[in-house]
């Protein structure tokens, strides 16, 4: 069953998420595949983050189809311009990689090579656009493609940013625009994001599209200062903070954490599954779907 | 198929630039110093509250990235506003939200420093909306 036959069906999904090196190793990519496979319904390959580079996604979801894992590949729009992103995704159309995630992308600031040029000639809306159009057939130069692509297509969402009545806007344009599935930033915020969900709710959005939680297993206090600091978009409630930084054992409470905020999220109303992001941690994947009880979803 | 890119135009040749060029210059005086115009040729001003959105680093045309910080800076640059929160709020200011829900087209680079006026005038881009009409004014999530 493919992910857009379980999001069609109706079943509480968890995606995962990998982060290709920063090498040719492909084997790394197979490594923490091995610790989703079978757990969730399909992985996350992300494109670049923070703007350092990293083994193509496109690559990288063709590795996890081969190991039988099924690949959502992000596609941003800092690194291509139009011709890029829709060759890319007729490459990755023709490799059955079917489930793309469009994002603006990262700041090039933000890596380690702040001086590259930014493309941007998409922003991720009009991605999603140019996608829904060639799942329709045709190019954005209106050329009609002998052979259709059949995209599922996901989208990002921040609950936690402001302007926050824009961002009810922007995920309302987001729908519009095609997008099939949503995926939020991490929630460490769980009143935050309720309101955000009830007025998605209250607009009928969540039926129009999945919605999947943000949801990131923390390994150290550490991690949590560095994603304060350093992550722009992430907000953290400080009482998670301060568990971390009493906990005897932090990884056992970075667990302990995470299903506790599973099993809020799966209580609020139009939350259709959860994305999982075990940041450089991908071995917990395991510990925390049992735990959580998603095992067993049938 | 929805219209989302401005497609088929050829690259504007010098003798097709020069009207522009004159247009622009007044478009220019009165732009850029009001608006911080960044001169792309394919103004959408009217449904950014008159706000330029092609201010920010990613030149978002469609609102603002995930990043922008609580204080309502833009994540590149924390020591400046977020474009598309300034956008916002005069946006409610001036009863113009419903405005943002639009799909702003992609950008067509062959625009680019050419005069939007006349660009209006000639079809090639979108006329601005100057008047909200008063039922479309409450479109607030």
């Amino acid at each position: 069953m493919t992910l857009k036959e379980k999001i069609e069906s109706n079943r509480f999904i968890v995606c995962g998420d990998i982060g290709p090196p920063q090498s040719c190793d492909g084997d790394v990519v197979r490594e923490k595949a091995r610790h989703f496979k079978g757990y969730v319904d399909a992985v996350n390959i992300t494109d670049n983050q923070t703007a350092i580079v990293r083994l193509s996604s496109i690559a990288s979801a063709k590795i996890l189809l081969d190991e039988g894992v099924e690949p959502i590949m992000q596609m941003t729009c800092r690194d291509r311009n139009r011709l890029a992103i829709q060759s890319d995704l007729l490459g990755a159309a023709a490799l059955d990689i079917l489930n793309v995630l469009c994002l603006t992308g990262d700041h090039q600031k933000f890596g380690d090579q702040p001086e590259a040029k930014g493309v941007f000639d998409l922003d991720s809306i009009q991605l999603i656009a140019t996608v829904s159009q060639m799942n329709r057939g045709f190019l954005l130069s209106g050329y009609e493609m002998k052979k259709a692509p059949r995209f599922l297509i996901g989208a990002a969402a921040n609950p936690f940013a402001q302007p926050f009545d824009m961002r009810i806007i922007r995920l309302q344009k987001k729908i519009e625009a095609g997008a099939q599935f949503i995926q939020t930033q991490p929630v460490f915020d769980l009143v935050s994001f309720t309101r955000w969900m009830e007025r998605v709710v209250a607009l009928g959005l969540h039926e129009r599209t999945a919605i999947l939680a943000g949801v990131m297993p923390v390994k150290s206090p550490k991690t949590f200062l560095w994603m304060k600091e350093e992550v722009p978009g992430v907000k953290i409630k400080d009482e998670y903070v301060e568990r971390m930084r009493l906990a005897r054992d932090p990884e056992e409470e970075g667990v302990r954490m995470a299903v506790e905020i599973i099993q809020a999220l799966r209580g609020v109303k139009g939350v259709r599954g959860i994305h999982l992001m075990p940041v450089l941690w991908e071995s917990i994947t395991p510990a925390v779907i049992r735990e959580a009880g998603l095992k067993e979803r049938g | 198929m929805r219209d989302i890119a401005t497609v088929n135009k050829p690259p504007l040749g010098a003798n097709e630039r020069r009207l522009p060029r004159l247009v622009r210059f007044f478009e220019d005086i009165v732009k850029v110093p009001l608006f911080r115009c960044q001169r792309c040729g394919e103004c959408i001003l009217s449904s950014t509250a008159f706000i330029c959105s092609q201010n920010c680093p990613k030149r978002m045309r469609n609102g603002p990235c995930g990043g922008t910080r609580d204080d309502g800076s833009c994540e590149v640059y924390p020591d400046r506003a977020c474009v598309w929160y300034k956008i916002y709020v005069r946006s409610r200011l001036l009863n113009r939200v419903s405005l943002l829900y639009r799909f702003n087209r992609i950008h067509n680079w062959n625009l680019e420093g050419t005069s939007s006026w006349l660009n209006v005038l000639r079809k090639r881009i979108e006329s601005p909306i100057w008047f909200v009409r008063d039922d479309q004014r409450d479109m607030r999530p």
